[in-house]
This record gives C-alpha cells, sequence and structure tokens, in this order.
C-alpha cells in the first residue's frame, strides 16, 4: 500500500516535473519567436554576416577612416567562437553597454548606444532566439585598429560621455504610436546610426540629429522633418512605402545599405510598426542640410527630347530599357527613378556608386536586381551618365568626374 | 495560385511568386514565341506587352502583373498595327537570324500604338533596349517608318 502510495506520489512529481518543463519549453519558444521579430527590428543580421556568409556567422568588415577595420563577430551559438557561452546577463552587457566577457570593450560601431535603449526583456528575447540558429564555428579576423584607437578601455570615457543609461521611459504626452515609432527608430533600429552626423569623438550628433551623414562611401540621407533637405515633403503613404517595400512612387529605390536595411529587416515589420514609425519621423526636429531634394514630374520627363550627349546616348543604350526616360521606368515600380534623391545630388555619390556596384533589394515578390556597369564602361562613360541622369531627373548640375568614378570603383570591395 | 490573362484568356497558373513572367509564359503556359535572351531586362528579346506597354517578360515577376492583360507576340495574329508591322518587316527583309525579333516586333508595335508617326530620335528611344547581335537596327528604323507611312 505503502509503496503503491510512494509510486503514485513519484509519478504525480514526474508529472508536474514534464508539465512544468513543457510549459517552459512553450514560453521559450514564445520568447525566440518574439525575438525572431525584435532581431529583424534590430537588424542584427546585415552587419554580422560578411558578403556571401552564413547569416549571423559574422566576418563583414567596417573600415573606419582613420581608424582601421573592425570585424563583426558570429553571433550564432557556437561555443569557441560565438555566444554559445554567453549567460543572458553577459549577452546584455554586450548588446546594451558594449562590454563583451571578459570586460573586452566593443567599439560603437556596434550601436550598443542606441542598443542601449532597448529594454532588457527584448534584448533577452533576440538572445533566446539567436540560441536557436545552428552554431557555426566562425572565428572573426582580428581587427586592425590604430593607436590610441585600439586601447579599448579608451571606451570607458566614451561610454560615460555618449552611452544612455537605459531605456527612456514613455512620454506620456504621446501616442501609443509615437512611443512605439521612437523605440523602433531610435533604440532598435538604431537609424541614427546612419542617418545622424558623428562628432569629433565618433558619437552621433544632438544638434543634427537625422541630417544625413556620409558612411561607408554612401551618403545617408538627411530624414528629419526639413521640408527641402529631408523628408518633409513626403506624404505619409510614401514613408511608410519607401520602409516596407524600398520604393516609394515618387521618392525612387533604396540602394546601397539601406537595400539591405529593408531587405533584412524593415520588410518584415507588421504595418502598425512601420506606421508607428511614420508617426515618430514626422516629429523629428527639422535640421536643414546641403543636399535638397528635387522632384521633376513625370509629365515634365516624358515631354523632353532625345538627348546627343554621350550621357544621354549611354543612358538611351544601358538604362533606358529598364529605366525609361520618362521616371515611370519600363515595369516595375522599383524601376522607377522619378523623385529619387540619388539623381537631386550634385556630386552622383550614392548615384555613381549605385552603377559600380549594383543593387539587389528582396521584396515580396523576389529580388529586384539592377546589375553592376563592369569595366566595358570607362570611368568618364559613368560620370557622362550620371551627369545626364542628375540633370534629367534631378534638374540640376552634375558635377560627376571621372576621378570621381575612378575613386569609388577603387573603394568597392570586389564581389 | 496567379490568374494570368494571357492573349485575351484567364490562365490559372501555380507557380512561385517571383517566377518571372517569361518562365510563365514559355514552360507553364507553352506560348515559346517570347525568346530568352539576358535574363537581366538588358537586350529586350523577352518584350511582351503589359497593358499596352513594352515589358521584359524576363525581369518581371509573375505576381506583380495582377490584372493587366499581357500580350504576347502569339496573340497579335489578329492585330492590325501588328498586320502592317509584320508586313513592314518581309517587305525589306528586316530579319537576319531571328533571334532578338519577336521582342523587336512587339516593341515597335507598343511603340506604334502610342504614336504612330514617330521621329527617328522617338524611334531610337523606344526600340534602344532592344539588342540584335546581327546588327538589323536600320532595317528596323526603316521598317517602322513604313509601317508610319502605311498606316
Amino acid at each position: 500500500m505503502m509503496r503503491l502510495g510512494r509510486r503514485a506520489a513519484g509519478m504525480a512529481v514526474l508529472a508536474g516535473m514534464v508539465l512544468t518543463c513543457v510549459a517552459a519549453r512553450a514560453q521559450d519558444a514564445d520568447l525566440a519567436r518574439r525575438g525572431a521579430y525584435l532581431e529583424q527590428a534590430a537588424d542584427c543580421e546585415v552587419c554580422h554576416t560578411k558578403p556571401g556568409g552564413i547569416p549571423f556567422a559574422g566576418g563583414r568588415a567596417f573600415d573606419l577612416p582613420g581608424i582601421g577595420t573592425i570585424y563583426a563577430p558570429n553571433i550564432t551559438p557556437d561555443h569557441e567562437t560565438g555566444i554559445g557561452r554567453y549567460t543572458d546577463a553577459q549577452f546584455d552587457a554586450a548588446v546594451r553597454r558594449g562590454v563583451a566577457p571578459g570586460w573586452r570593450h566593443l567599439y560603437p560601431v556596434m550601436p550598443y548606444a542606441s542598443y542601449a535603449r532597448m529594454t532588457e526583456g527584448d534584448v533577452r528575447a533576440i538572445r533566446a532566439y539567436l540560441m536557436t540558429l545552428r552554431p557555426v564555428h566562425a572565428p572573426a579576423p582580428a581587427n586592425q585598429v590604430r593607436f590610441p584607437y585600439n586601447i579599448r578601455l579608451a571606451m570607458i570615457g566614451w561610454n560615460l560621455l555618449y552611452r544612455p543609461s537605459g531605456p527612456l521611459a514613455d512620454d506620456p504626452g504621446r501616442s501609443a504610436a509615437w512611443n512605439r515609432g521612437r523605440y523602433l527608430v531610435d533604440a532598435a533600429g538604431h537609424c541614427g546610426e546612419c542617418h545622424s552626423p558623428r562628432n569629433m569623438l565618433q558619437a552621433l550628433s544632438v544638434t543634427k540629429s537625422y541630417a544625413g551623414a556620409p558612411i561607408d562611401g554612401w551618403l545617408a540621407y538627411n530624414i528629419s522633418s526639413d521640408v527641402d533637405s529631408g523628408i518633409g515633403a513626403w506624404s505619409d503613404p510614401q514613408l511608410a512605402a519607401y520602409l516596407s517595400t524600398g520604393h516609394a512612387d515618387g521618392r525612387g529605390t533604396a540602394v546601397g545599405p539601406m537595400a539591405e536595411v529593408v531587405s533584412h529587416s524593415l520588410r518584415y515589420l507588421t504595418r502598425e510598426d512601420i506606421a508607428a514609425m511614420v508617426t515618430y519621423l514626422r516629429s523629428l526636429p527639422a535640421r536643414r542640410s546641403d543636399e535638397t531634394v528635387g522632384v521633376v514630374s513625370p509629365e515634365t520627363l516624358a515631354q523632353a527630347g532625345p538627348n546627343h550627349s554621350n550621357g544621354g546616348r549611354l543612358f538611351a543604350g544601358a538604362c533606358a530599357g529598364c529605366h525609361l526616360t520618362d521616371g515611370y521606368g519600363r515595369q516595375v515600380d522599383f524601376a522607377a527613378l522619378w523623385g529619387a534623391r540619388s539623381l537631386g545630388e550634385i556630386d552622383g555619390r550614392n548615384l555613381v556608386r549605385t552603377m559600380v556596384e549594383g543593387v539587389t533589394l528582396q521584396s515580396a515578390h523576389g529580388a529586384m536586381i539592377m546589375p553592376a556597369f563592369g569595366p566595358e564602361y570607362r570611368n568618364q562613360d559613368l560620370a557622362d551618365i550620371a551627369n545626364y541622369a542628375i540633370g534629367h531627373f534631378g534638374n540640376r548640375v552634375g558635377h560627376v568626374t571621372a576621378k570621381d568614378v575612378a575613386a569609388t570603383r577603387a573603394s568597392v570591395p570586389p564581389s | 495560385m496567379l490568374t494570368l490573362q494571357v492573349n485575351g484568356a484567364a490562365h490559372q497558373v501555380d507557380v512561385p511568386d517571383d517566377m518571372p513572367l517569361l518562365w510563365v509564359l514559355r514552360d507553364v503556359l507553352g506560348l515559346p514565341g517570347t525568346k530568352f535572351g539576358c535574363g537581366i531586362g538588358e537586350c529586350g528579346a523577352c518584350t511582351v506587352h503589359v497593358d499596352g506597354k513594352a515589358v521584359r517578360a524576363c525581369s518581371l515577376p509573375a505576381s506583380l502583373v495582377g490584372d493587366r492583360p499581357v500580350t504576347t507576340i502569339e496573340g497579335l495574329a489578329e492585330d492590325e498595327v501588328a498586320t502592317e508591322v509584320t508586313k513592314a518587316w518581309l517587305d525589306i527583309d528586316v530579319v537576319q537570324c531571328g533571334y532578338c525579333q519577336p521582342g523587336q516586333i512587339m516593341a515597335a508595335i507598343a511603340l506604334l500604338k502610342g504614336n504612330l508617326h514617330p521621329s527617328d530620335d522617338e524611334i531610337d528611344q523606344a526600340m534602344s533596349g532592344n539588342i540584335c547581335r546581327c546588327g538589323t537596327y536600320r532595317r528596323i528604323r526603316a521598317a517602322i517608318r513604313n509601317v508610319a507611312g502605311a498606316v
């Protein structure tokens, strides 16, 4: 009798343990699912994957002029080279405080100063998601950082100055959408890391927040609410479309790093979250910058006759096949050039880079691809095409030279 | 499942969203008149009409066509402009090897439907995305001009 009773009690305990276990596993799965979405919002993958490499296995190089080259580490759950041995607290310290295990101070190329504004729970969820990935053994190449930047402890001072102490409390005077948008833009999405200029110590400028900045050979545009140089003239549907698909009619198509952000991050966000981001972006203070936006309507473009300059002829032969000269493009909206910001920029920085590098933008309809211009085009040819396009679509006088093209070609890593 | 309006008939096709229209036309619907050239929208061999506009079927995902009517070269037998274009093409023997010609003809018809009397500049502009390895460009331009005179 006693034996039976003991056995029953034992069974009950066992059943209880199994149930707790099942419940815990379901909770873990929920946490990981939430983390998967937050990882997309925070766009970890794009920086922690080298071109053509295994996602999250690191190795992508970041060239910081005057400072050196820093490689993104492996964030798969590999025990030796990834984050497999990190505890929640260690992962949180790396992501939100920029301090990896062993008091290794990270460089702010890892946007921990933005992530510092994320909640602890969200960062834990991201780790839970990353722990579900297949571990990949992939040591990151050693960073090559010049003195004095190679003294990692110097980051302690930087962190005191520039690292936020924690998440911002919701502003009760603003809508829930605005607060959610601020969280997605300032914290998880870390938009300012590219779109805000940096000061001499590589910290994001507060007085010129979101006024645009050069990054990695590209120009991240002014996304403040300034009407002439920011996004003040964009409509809400245009902003939402651009964020969620990489294209907005009358505003062109995302290329370069922004195409990556759309491909890996923004296109997965819910409609509500995109709308929240739009709400918040609208409220950014207007910051005037040099690059103003000029929009030439398709009606005007369609009336322009053929152009017999070298650039005009080359455009007709090499570009008009997809883009046409009417601004609408031949078939997919993604090829519509009217209103594209890169064509209003007289030095053609992003335009030339786009021609030299090509574009791949992932969409719900598959990849939208623009092939790169190869060596069969002389530097002067690409400069002529760029200046023609800036004149035709942007109604400005382009100043692109063969030297600019040569410099861009030299700076683009071989694919 | 997508529904495509091709040459006046509705077709239900079970294809991935990112499958290019050209694949659907040739491999699923069995319309091989439209040719594969470069696959990246640079040569024009795969030109078809979507809602009357000349598009490159090789780089247009089928899911982006929607309910806009698609016309391939097979679907133009009864078309008046197409008949004139064919005649003009034969009159001066435009074709050499012929591979790019379905695309050339589709581009020419789209141009002429929007503008029956295009100038040489307008012809060049409309046809510039269609490449011909045999170099029949001058005859193509002349044939288009002849159609403009005939219709």
